[in-house]
């Protein structure tokens, strides 16, 4: 038969109807030329889906709600250093669902967008800029762990009991790293809730360099204007 | 089906298909958080009963042409990637050694975007042609000779 080669590679890709294939079939059983440029394409088509296969199976959104997975998470990054990247990006990605479903509307948790990023604004900005993490218990944000990320930006986790996460200062703005359903409304102390969620924790963990702040760094970087 | 799950069930499948289409992980996780969101926002136009992942995939190539001048203008900027210079795996007999995704993504980046997002659909995310065609809104043929031009250029670009 005359064959194209969009007839060729769409027999390769099982597109044909089952009569045209089975010439396509004969064609190629009958020239060796035919038969190692399908093993090569295969072959290249198998190495592109496992290059990419890591994108995909790479931990999702899921654990940074999701306890048990968040766990693996944990236990995966001890073996493989960059996972922890990949929990970060995931964890981010997750922010896009949060906003559109999950923070109550009236919570004064308000996060808006600017050119594509998340920004804290209204309370839980002023919480982010005046807050310590010492400070007493009353309405709004509170802070949990402030800390330098790896990029020598400042950073704080919060929690006003409907939401937790990170943000981190970005351009005079506090942009946030992460955004998880809080679990902790109803609970007084959330000094040590930074780490509630695992997901959280995990993110931090990804981003922390060093140690966190102490009480009197974090007065200090307050003074500073974080920068 | 649920809209929040099955958004949260395709994000996987969304990111590989965003690494398929742009020059580097992070702007591909930009464009994942754009569809996303552009998702979210747009979800009364999801007719329930029809393809959840098609529809969200429209959204992401949609994001991605919407993009493409100003990735232009951004490449005019940056070195061209470089892909076929460092290309190879283990030539041992017997091991099937992975490439690794950046030399992957340096490859698919040097495909034209019309050839790119084909094959990023078909190769990779495994569509149909006929899926393909319909998500691309292009004449099924259009399809499969920009498959065979750009799976020639990718096998040339990573060896065999």
């Amino acid at each position: 038969m005359m064959m194209t080669d969009e007839q060729y590679f769409a027999w390769l890709d099982g597109e044909l109807d089952p009569a045209t294939a089975a010439e396509v079939a004969a064609a190629v059983a009958a020239d060796p030329e035919l038969q190692r440029k399908a093993a090569a394409h295969h072959a290249m088509q198998a190495r592109l889906r496992g290059a990419f296969e890591v994108v995909a199976t790479a931990p999702t959104t899921d654990n940074v709600v999701d306890l048990e997975s968040a766990r693996s998470v944990r236990a995966a990054r001890r073996v493989l250093p960059s996972m922890g990247q990949w929990a970060a990006i995931a964890a981010t990605l997750v922010v896009g669902l949060v906003t559109g479903t999950m923070i109550p509307s009236g919570s004064d948790t308000t996060v808006r967008t600017n050119s594509g990023r998340l920004i804290a604004s209204g309370g839980l900005d002023r919480a982010l800029d005046t807050r310590l993490a010492s400070a007493p218990l009353e309405a709004g944000a509170r802070i949990g762990l402030t800390f330098r990320d790896k990029d020598g930006a400042i950073c704080r986790s919060f929690s006003d009991g409907a939401a937790q996460g990170l943000a981190c200062r970005d351009n005079e703005a506090w942009a946030i790293r992460g955004l998880v359903q809080g679990a902790d409304s109803g609970r007084g102390d959330f000094r040590m809730a930074a780490g509630a969620d695992p997901g959280l924790a995990a993110l931090i963990d990804s981003q922390i360099d060093g140690e966190p702040f102490g009480a009197e760094a974090e007065r200090k970087a307050l003074d500073g204007g974080w920068r | 089906m649920d809209f929040d799950r099955g958004l949260q069930d395709c994000l996987p499948r969304l990111r590989r298909f965003a690494h398929g289409l742009s020059r580097n992980a992070a702007d591909a996780d930009d464009l994942t958080q754009m569809t996303a969101e552009r998702a979210l926002l747009a979800r009364d136009q999801w007719v329930t009963g029809t393809r959840l992942d098609s529809w969200l995939f429209r959204i992401m190539r949609n994001l991605w042409i919407d993009t493409a001048r100003s990735r232009a203008r951004k490449a005019a900027f940056e070195a061209p990637p470089e892909a076929g210079e460092s290309i190879g795996w283990d030539p041992r007999p017997g091991v099937e050694a992975a490439i690794d995704l950046r030399i992957a993504m340096a490859a698919m980046a040097r495909l034209p975007d019309d050839q790119r997002e084909v094959v990023a659909l078909i190769l990779v995310e495994g569509f149909g042609y006929r899926e393909t065609a319909e998500l691309l809104d292009l004449p099924i043929g259009t399809v499969s000779s920009r498959l065979v031009r750009g799976r020639t250029a990718l096998l040339a670009m990573l060896g065999e």
